[in-house]
């Protein structure tokens, strides 16, 4: 029977235990034991009959307060065992659950005992009726502890609704404050717009703003109101200078209007101007003042490269100031110049560079097109800008002197061409045609200035690469680089040593001047000897009145040729080593043989003249051919003679600048040979029959020191002769 | 001084200084140029040494003549004669120590002095130039005390006799004559012209180098350079140059001529050339040796160019002086 007993509570407790395992224990013990004491209090006529067997307790306790209960609730007579719950302690409920388990047990352990001694069915019966009441009461507790439960839940329930709300409220707060942080941050952050105004500086604000703006009393201590105010003045400000920008609109609008007007008046003018100008031209150039022509020059001259653009723009001024017969004008292609300026030049070597390579490959296969490349590449490296400088030199009496400058682009030198133009006609003289030709009439205006080699040192290598071996081959075509061009053109090359640190415009106006000047003297200098040169080949020689004293008024010798000569020519004269060995004679120096006659003397005169005549004076070597053979070599008086012609300058050089040099030289040789030829039939004692020469000359000693020279000094208004 | 007046100048006169270690010279520009030998025939000489030390302009016309005193160097151009202290020519001051002139008769021309020397009996100086006449000045007082007056051309050159006393001058007319020194008259007149053997009428007459040595005298101009025996006044022996001859001297048992012609002639007395040195001036003038001075032992000649040739050897030129 106990293990029957044991089954059928098991499941039971199983069944419980899954719901809530833990505390599911001790409550369902309270409920147990208040289901019991509501049980009790149920059946309380029952119960009274069973208590008086049962021992106390516990059990009075329960009772105890059952009535209590029911004392307090008197009114209500429905059952509550909701109410009667509150009123129960759980740990009396399991108090009562333990005693009536262990009654129960003792019970069955009693009835076990009666049937197993086989003992009467009324003891068993009676056994189980307290049996019974006991089970009733654990049922009434196993109620109570289920309502308590159930109570519990909705408590805890209930209390978690209440966090639930609280933390509901907690999670909102926390949401505003968030919120209201990040506007703080926001304000915080703010930046008023005032902040980027600039404002007039505190001190400055209260010196000026008037007091009803400025507000000192206020403004003073509150940063605040400060700033306002100052911004108020601001704005103040601000306003009074829109209204005077306004005003200043308006009166430029009014200005602009009649600026207008005034320019429309005068495009209406140019029409009248140009009907004006165009009148003028006539006038200008009857004037010979040309205005209109010099603005063109300007427009065009832009496109000149800078060494020609110096050139021009020295030469104009220098024109402009000191010489009112120089004329510069610009001739050549301005389009090309145009076209040629525009693109950014692509330099030379690299050129050069991608031509070598191509050569090289080139070469293998086709070797006759390389002189072909490499003309085409000189002919690149010696192009000149198509612009050019005409310079025209006019003299007094009306010839002009024609200078062309050109611009070799890739050598960066400046070359020059000459042409001359005379208002006579020069065909006259034929040892003349050296003289004003136009490849040798410039050389040596500085003295060693010969103008065939370029003055730029890098050319050098630049001819190298495309084998031109001198720039001298090419000056027929090009024109000369003279160092004095370059000079006046503002470049200046550090091959000739030291030099002056001027560059560009200064260089080009510190060498004009003397240049222009040696340019006219060079000039006037060949056109006098041409015009000398045409009266000596007719074997005059013209002696200029200012001359006249310089001379007796009787020449009886006379010139009868004058030819020029060749530099190799000149070489092979015998009488003439003495110069060439003293270096006195150049290629570039023209060379003249003249003739003088008297009688059977016939004297050879070799004469060296420098380009740089009349600065240098014509050199005479002379040679004698009377009763023999005599130069300066072998007879003192020869030498003399030469010396008398060619040393002293000063007397013979006439009027300034000395053009008539060569032929006072000439005419003095004549003086000097009859003055030789007459005093040497004195001397010679030997001679029989007839003087050839008579004496004519008035001489005071026919020899004089120990080399016995003639007196070949002219004393002018005694008219005799002496010795130096 | 320029390239063109180079090539035209020509050396009249040559002086060496008594110390023997310069030597001045005179050209046709009226300039003394001082050279310093000792530095040009040094070792180390270089071109610069060449050059003179010092040149400077002592007269108007040519300096015919230069004459070196033991103190002084006595220059005579266009009549004037100046004297430089040789002291103060090395230290290169220029200033001239005093200046004399003759007095002359004409005056459309100055006269030209063509020869200087110096009387060391009576420490005088004897001049002659281009007025015919000797002048003789002394040298303590600066005055002329004497003039010879003979010669019917202008005077050449002169030549001092010292045993005997006598003046020699050869001129432009012909003669050589002869002056006692202590009477200042006349003792002889030789006019070479005059004898076959040395006269050369497609030349002229003129003597225009005079030399002497003991009893026998040079002489040589438009004649030929002849040898003369004084006592028998006659010509011994006649030397075949071609030109005329400007200088000539007695060198030990050589005689040494210069002339037209751009070479030094050696001759023996016997009349024969012994040889022909060439040099660099087309025609010479002036010839001198520097005997004071063992250790610049040089012959110098000048002419006409703007070099004076240097012998160290009398047999080749050495080198050349330059103005």
């Amino acid at each position: 029977m106990s293990s029957d007993a044991v089954k059928k509570r098991k499941p039971k407790v199983i069944r419980n235990e899954a719901v809530t395992p833990e505390p599911k224990r001790g409550r369902a013990e309270g409920d147990q034991l208040s289901a019991v004491s509501s049980h009790v209090k149920f059946r309380k006529v029952r119960l009274r009959q069973v208590q008086v067997s049962y021992p106390a307790g516990p059990h009075l306790i329960g009772q105890r307060k059952l009535f209590t209960a029911k004392n307090q609730v008197p009114d209500v007579h429905v059952y509550n065992e909701e109410v009667e719950l509150e009123g129960r302690d759980p740990q009396q409920d399991y108090m009562l659950y333990k005693d009536t388990c262990a009654a129960l047990a003792k019970l069955m352990a009693e009835i076990q005992e009666l049937k197993s001694g086989g003992a009467k069915s009324a003891e068993i019966e009676e056994r189980r009726r307290q049996c019974s009441v006991h089970f009733i009461t654990l049922k009434k507790l196993n109620r109570l502890a289920h309502m308590r439960l159930k109570k519990g839940r909705d408590q805890t329930h209930e209390a978690k609704q209440r966090v639930d709300v609280l933390h509901l409220q907690l999670q909102n707060l926390l949401y505003e404050v968030m919120h209201l942080q990040k506007e703080i941050g926001k304000c915080l952050e703010f930046k008023s717009q005032h902040e980027e105004i600039e404002l007039v500086s505190e001190g400055e604000f209260f010196q000026d703003a008037p007091a009803e703006i400025s507000r000192p009393h206020v403004t003073r201590d509150d940063q605040h109101q400060l700033t306002l105010a100052r911004l108020d003045w601001e704005l103040e400000q601000r306003k009074r200078l829109a209204e005077q920008y306004k005003m200043s609109l308006t009166r430029k609008e009014k200005i602009q209007k009649a600026i207008e007007q005034k320019r429309e008046y005068l495009s209406s003018l140019q029409p009248g101007l140009q009907n004006i100008m165009q009148a003028s031209v006539p006038v200008q150039e009857y004037l010979s003042m040309p205005f209109e022509q010099m603005q063109k020059q300007a427009e065009v001259a832009r496109h000149l490269p800078p060494p020609l653009y110096v050139l021009m723009v020295q030469t104009g001024a220098y024109g402009q100031a000191c010489d009112k017969n120089l004329s510069v004008s610009i001739s050549g292609d301005v389009d090309e110049a145009k076209a040629l300026s525009r693109p950014p030049e692509d330099s030379q070597d690299d050129e050069s560079d991608s031509d070598a390579e191509e050569e090289q490959q080139n070469t293998k296969r086709r070797r006759a097109t390389v002189g072909v490349q490499l003309d085409d590449k000189r002919k690149e490296m010696l192009r000149r800008h198509p612009l050019s400088l005409c310079v025209d030199l006019k003299c007094k009496d009306g010839s002009v002197l024609h200078l062309f400058f050109y611009y070799l682009m890739n050598l960066n030198i400046l070359t020059v061409k000459t042409k001359v133009s005379t208002t006579t006609d020069l065909s006259g003289a034929v040892s003349a045609g050296e003289l004003l030709n136009t490849e040798s009439l410039l050389n040596c205006l500085y003295a060693s200035d010969h103008g065939k080699e370029t003055p730029n040192p890098a050319n050098r290598y630049q001819f190298d690469k495309v084998g031109i071996t001198t720039f001298g081959d090419y000056v027929s075509d090009l024109g000369h680089p003279y160092v004095w061009v370059q000079k006046l053109g503002g470049l200046q090359f550090s091959s000739d040593g030291a030099q002056s640190e001027l560059a560009g415009s200064a260089l080009s106006a510190s060498h004009m001047e003397r240049t222009m000047k040696l340019l006219r003297g060079r000039l006037q200098a060949r056109l006098a000897l041409h015009k000398q040169f045409s009266s000596l080949e007719h074997s005059i020689i013209p002696v200029s009145s200012e001359c006249q004293h310089l001379f007796p008024a009787k020449v009886v010798s006379s010139l009868t040729r004058w030819t020029m000569m060749s530099h190799q020519e000149f070489t092979e004269l015998g009488f003439v080593q003495h110069v060439l060995t003293a270096g006195l004679a150049h290629e570039t120096d023209l060379f003249f043989m003249a003739v003088v006659e008297r009688g059977t003397a016939r004297l050879l005169a070799a004469v060296v003249v420098n380009p740089r005549y009349p600065e240098v004076t014509p050199l005479f070597s002379l040679s004698l051919h009377w009763k023999g053979e005599r130069s300066g070599r072998t007879d003192d008086n020869l030498r003399a003679m030469e010396s008398e012609v060619n040393v002293f300058r000063s007397e013979l050089q006439g009027p300034r600048p000395g053009l008539q040099l060569l032929t006072n030289q000439i005419q003095r040789l004549c003086v000097c040979l009859d003055v030789y030829l007459e005093t040497e039939s004195q001397v010679c004692d030997g001679s029989e029959g007839p003087k050839e020469f008579p004496r004519e000359k008035m001489c005071l000693r026919t020899a004089r020191g120990p080399s016995r020279l003639k007196p070949f000094k002219y004393n002018h208004p005694q008219g005799f002769f002496s010795h130096r | 001084m320029g390239p063109v007046e180079l090539l035209h100048m020509s050396v009249f006169s040559q002086s060496f200084s008594p110390c023997g270690r310069f030597l001045a010279a005179g050209n046709n520009y009226g300039e003394i140029a001082v050279f310093s030998l000792s530095a040009a025939l040094s070792p180390d000489a270089s071109e610069a040494s060449q050059k003179p030390i010092l040149n400077f302009t002592a007269h108007d016309g040519p300096v015919f003549s230069l004459l070196s005193t033991d103190t002084h160097l006595l220059s005579a151009g266009n009549g004037e004669i100046s004297a430089w202290s040789w002291a103060e020519l090395i230290k290169k001051s220029t200033k001239a120590a005093w200046s004399r002139k003759p007095s002359y008769e004409t005056s459309l021309e100055i006269p030209e002095i063509n020869a200087m020397i110096i009387n060391p009996k009576d420490n005088s100086l004897i001049v002659g130039g281009g007025d015919n006449n000797i002048h003789i000045m002394d040298m303590e007082t600066g005055t002329f005390k004497s003039v010879l007056k003979g010669h019917t051309d202008y005077i050449h050159c002169l030549c001092f006799k010292e045993r005997e006393g006598e003046i020699l001058s050869g001129g432009e007319d012909g003669a050589v004559r002869i002056w006692d020194s202590r009477t200042n008259r006349p003792v002889h007149c030789i006019e070479v012209f005059k004898y076959e053997e040395c006269a050369r009428p497609q030349f002229g007459k003129w003597i225009s180098c005079l030399a002497t040595d003991s009893d026998w005298m040079l002489c040589g101009g438009g004649p030929s350079l002849s040898l003369w025996h004084l006592r028998s006044m006659s010509p011994t022996s006649v030397f075949p140059l071609p030109g005329c001859q400007r200088e000539a001297v007695f060198y030990q048992d050589l005689i040494m001529s210069v002339g037209e012609g751009p070479h030094v002639s050696h001759c023996l007395h016997g009349g024969t050339v012994k040889a022909q040195i060439p040099c660099t001036p087309s025609s010479l003038n002036t010839l001198a040796l520097n005997l004071k001075n063992t250790e610049h032992r040089v012959m110098t000649v000048g002419g006409s160019s703007h070099q004076i040739d240097v012998f160290t050897n009398f047999s080749y030129r050495a080198f050349s002086l330059s103005f």
